[in-house]
C-alpha cells in the first residue's frame, strides 16, 4: 500500500500538487514522470528514505506498489 | 585505418554481405538487456538471419520501392529485420514504439498523418499494438496496405529456385541513387519531415565521417540511442555496419531507468565510442551511486561525442570529474554538429583533442560580431562542435542570404555530399530550407579559426533530451483544456542546469482566479501535453491580457519568457 509520506516524495518530486496514486498506478500515468525526470524520482525516494536501489531492482518494478514494496524491504532489512 | 572503397556502384548490401565474407565470425551487433547474457550476432550469423527475414518479406508481397516501418521494441531481431528490407530494395523507416502514456488516438492519428506524409506502405510491428494499428489500414485512401510481425516467422528460410534467380535480379539492379532508408528530421510523430537518402549518401557519409573520427577495425561502439533518431541510426548502425566493426545496442528504456548500464557495457565490451546528447553527461555525472561503478574501466574510450543537443562546456566538466579516476582522458570529450537531412555529421571535433571552448562577450554575440572575454562574468561560454568533415561546406549567411565572414553571428548553411534531395511528398517545405543545393539549417552559430560555434535557433524549437519539440505542438493541445483562454497560450523550453537539458514550460491565460481552480487546471493542462506524450515540467498561470503579443498579434513566447524566466515578475490577480 502506498504511504502518505512515498506519495508526497514523488509528488513533491514532480512539482505537482496532488494525484491519486494507488499500487497499481504505472510511473507513465503520473504527470511529469517521463524518461527525462525518472532518475529524479528515484534518488529523491532513496534520500528520504534512506535507503539505495540497484539499478536492476529499479528494473523489475511493473508499477509504483512495486516501488513501495521495494523500499519496505529495504527499510525491513 | 580503414581504407575508403571506391567503386562504380556500391549499395549497402553489397557493403555487408563484403564484410561478412571477410571476417564472418566478427561481432557485428552485440544486443544488450539488463541482467541477462547479451546476444551476439556475428557479420554472418546476421545476414543469414536478414536473408530469411528477406524470404518472409517476399512471400507476404513486400516490393521494391515499399516503404516499411518497423515499430518494434528492444528486440535482438530488430537488426536483421532492418538489414532484410534493405536486401530486397524496400525502404526501412523506423519509428518510436508508442509510450503507454501516449493516447491510442493519439499514436493512431500520429501514424496516419506520417503515413500521408512518409507514404508508409508496410508496418511491421509486434502483436500488443495491432489493435491499435488494424484501423489504419481500413481507412479509405489509406496507403498501409498491411501489418506484418516479423519476429515471429520462421528464422531459418532462404531464397530457392525462381525465388532465388528473382531476388538476384532484383539485387543487382538496385541502384546507388535508389533509396535505402527513411529517416525523419524534428517534430512530433505526425508532422515530422521524412527524409529520403540514398545507398550512395550514406555510404560516402560513413566513409567521410569515419575519417574524421580515425574509425579503425579496433573500434568498437557503445549505444543506448534509439534507432529512430539519425544519432543512432547512422551513427551506432549503419557507420559500424558498414566499415565492419562492433556495435553494442542497449536499451533506450533501460539505459533511462538505469544510466549505468553504459558504463558497465563500456567497461566490459571494451568500447571506444560513444555518441551522447548533452543532457546524458549531467545524468552520468551527477546519478550515479558511486558503489555502481565498482570494477568500472573506461579506460578503453577514444571518445565520447557530444551532439543533439547543445553543447554545455559544464556537463563535460561535470562528467570529467566524475570519471577521470575510472580512466576517462579530456581530449576525449568531443562534439559534433548533425542533422537528418545531411544523413548525419557536418561537423566533429578531430581524434584526439577536446572541443575547444571560448569565452565570447554576450553584448557582441547581440551585435553579431564575436569578441572573446577572458574570463569575464558577463560572458557567455561558447563550445565549438569541430571543423567541417569532408564532403561538407558550411557558410554562414546573413538573414539575406549574404555570405558572412569569420567570427561573425548568422544561419548556418550547409552544402554535403550526402545531402538530402528534400522532404518526402512536401515540395513547400523543401523549398523553404533547400536553396541552390544549400541546406539553411535554421540554426545561428559562427566560425573562428576553422570551427564552428552553434549558439541558438531560428524557430523556437525547444530539445529536451535530443527530442526536438515544436512549442506550436504544445499549444495546441494547451489550446483545448477547459479553462485556458483559447489562444492565449505561449510554450517554450527552460534549461535546467541539473539535467542538462531544457524541459517544457507553458504560460496560459485562464479567468479562473481561485487556488483549487488553478491546481486543478494545472494538472489538466499537464495532462493534455501527456496524451501526445509531451511532458510540461512548468504551469505559468496568468490572468487575461497578461500575455505580451508579437507584432503578428500573437502572444510572443520569447518576450513572454523573457517576463517570467528572466524578469521573474510577479503574476497578479485582479
Amino acid at each position: 500500500m502506498i504511504t502518505e509520506k512515498f506519495k508526497k516524495v514523488i509528488l513533491d518530486e514532480l512539482n505537482l500538487d496532488d494525484f491519486d496514486i494507488q499500487d497499481n498506478t504505472t510511473a507513465d500515468q503520473v504527470p511529469g514522470w517521463d524518461s527525462l525526470n525518472h532518475i529524479n524520482v528515484i534518488l529523491a525516494l532513496e534520500k528520504a528514505f534512506n535507503v539505495h536501489f540497484k539499478g536492476i531492482e529499479v528494473l523489475r518494478c511493473k508499477n509504483i506498489g512495486d516501488l513501495q514494496n521495494l523500499v519496505n524491504t529495504k527499510l525491513n532489512q | 585505418m580503414i581504407k575508403a572503397m571506391f567503386k562504380t556502384r556500391e549499395i549497402e548490401w553489397d557493403r555487408w554481405v563484403a564484410n561478412a565474407e571477410k571476417h564472418p565470425d566478427k561481432e557485428a551487433i552485440v544486443h544488450w538487456v539488463a541482467g541477462e547474457e547479451p546476444f551476439r550476432w556475428t557479420f554472418s550469423s546476421i545476414i543469414k538471419a536478414a536473408e530469411s527475414f528477406a524470404v518472409g518479406l517476399k512471400k507476404r508481397g513486400v516490393q521494391r520501392g515499399d516503404v516499411c516501418a518497423i515499430i518494434i521494441r528492444h528486440n535482438k531481431y530488430f537488426y536483421p529485420i532492418y538489414i532484410a528490407i534493405s536486401s530486397i530494395g524496400a525502404i526501412p523507416t523506423v519509428l518510436t514504439y508508442p509510450n503507454p502514456r501516449l493516447h491510442p488516438v493519439k499514436f493512431r492519428q500520429g501514424l496516419e498523418g506520417m503515413s500521408k506524409r512518409s507514404g508508409l506502405d508496410w508496418i511491421l510491428t509486434e502483436k500488443a499494438i495491432s489493435e491499435v494499428i488494424e484501423p489504419l489500414i481500413t481507412l479509405e485512401n489509406s496507403t498501409i496496405r498491411g501489418m506484418l510481425f516479423p519476429t515471429e516467422w520462421e528464422k531459418d528460410l532462404k531464397f530457392e529456385g525462381k525465388d532465388l534467380e528473382n531476388i538476384m535480379q532484383v539485387r543487382a539492379s538496385i541502384s546507388d541513387t535508389d533509396p535505402v532508408l527513411l529517416q525523419h528530421s524534428s517534430g512530433t510523430t505526425g508532422l515530422q519531415k521524412p527524409v529520403l537518402l540514398s545507398h550512395k549518401a550514406v555510404l560516402d557519409h560513413v566513409t567521410h565521417y569515419g575519417k574524421s573520427i580515425n574509425l579503425s577495425p579496433e573500434d568498437k561502439i557503445i549505444s543506448w540511442l534509439p534507432l529512430y533518431h539519425d544519432m543512432g541510426l547512422i551513427a551506432a548502425f549503419h557507420l559500424p555496419l558498414a566499415f565492419g566493426i562492433p556495435v553494442i545496442q542497449i536499451d533506450t528504456f533501460e539505459w533511462v531507468m538505469v544510466p549505468s548500464l553504459l558504463l558497465e557495457a563500456i567497461s566490459k565490451e571494451k568500447g571506444t565510442l560513444t555518441w551522447l546528447p548533452n543532457f546524458a553527461y549531467n545524468i552520468l555525472a551527477n546519478k550515479i551511486h558511486e558503489d555502481e561503478l565498482e570494477g568500472i574501466s573506461l579506460e578503453s574510450m577514444r571518445m565520447f561525442i557530444n551532439c543533439s543537443e547543445p553543447v554545455r562546456d559544464k556537463s563535460h566538466k561535470l562528467f570529467y570529474k566524475r570519471y577521470k579516476d575510472y580512466g576517462v582522458k579530456p581530449e576525449s570529450l568531443c562534439a559534433c554538429y548533425a542533422m537528418a537531412e545531411t544523413t548525419f555529421a557536418v561537423t566533429q571535433t578531430p581524434p584526439g583533442t577536446a572541443a575547444k571552448v571560448l569565452r565570447v562577450k554576450r553584448q557582441s554575440i547581440a551585435k553579431g560580431v564575436i569578441e572573446l572575454n577572458g574570463h569575464n562574468e558577463n560572458s557567455r561560454v561558447c563550445v565549438s562542435s569541430g571543423r567541417t568533415i569532408d564532403g561538407c561546406e558550411i557558410k554562414i549567411v546573413d538573414e539575406k542570404g549574404k555570405y558572412l565572414n569569420e567570427g561573425m553571428v548568422g544561419e548556418i548553411a550547409i552544402y554535403s555530399v550526402s545531402l538530402f534531395d528534400g522532404y518526402r511528398n512536401n515540395p513547400e517545405m523543401t523549398v523553404a530550407v533547400l536553396k541552390d543545393g544549400w541546406f539553411y539549417s535554421g540554426d545561428y552559430g559562427f566560425c573562428l579559426d576553422g570551427e564552428y560555434y552553434i549558439i541558438g535557433r531560428k524557430k523556437d524549437i525547444i530539445i529536451v533530451g535530443g527530442k526536438n519539440i515544436y512549442p506550436e505542438d504544445i499549444e495546441d493541445l494547451v489550446n483545448h483544456v477547459k479553462g485556458v483562454v483559447p489562444g492565449r497560450v505561449v510554450a517554450f523550453g527552460e534549461y535546467d542546469e541539473e539535467i542538462g537539458s531544457e524541459q517544457i514550460s507553458v504560460a496560459a491565460e485562464t479567468k479562473i482566479t481561485n487556488v483549487a481552480g488553478h491546481k486543478k487546471l494545472k494538472l489538466d493542462i499537464i495532462k493534455a501535453g501527456m496524451t501526445d506524450d509531451i511532458n510540461i515540467k512548468k504551469v505559468y498561470l496568468l490572468p487575461t491580457r497578461w500575455l505580451i503579443k508579437s507584432s503578428a498579434g500573437k502572444p510572443s513566447r520569447k518576450a513572454n519568457k523573457e517576463r517570467l524566466v528572466v524578469k521573474k515578475e510577479i503574476i497578479i490577480w485582479s
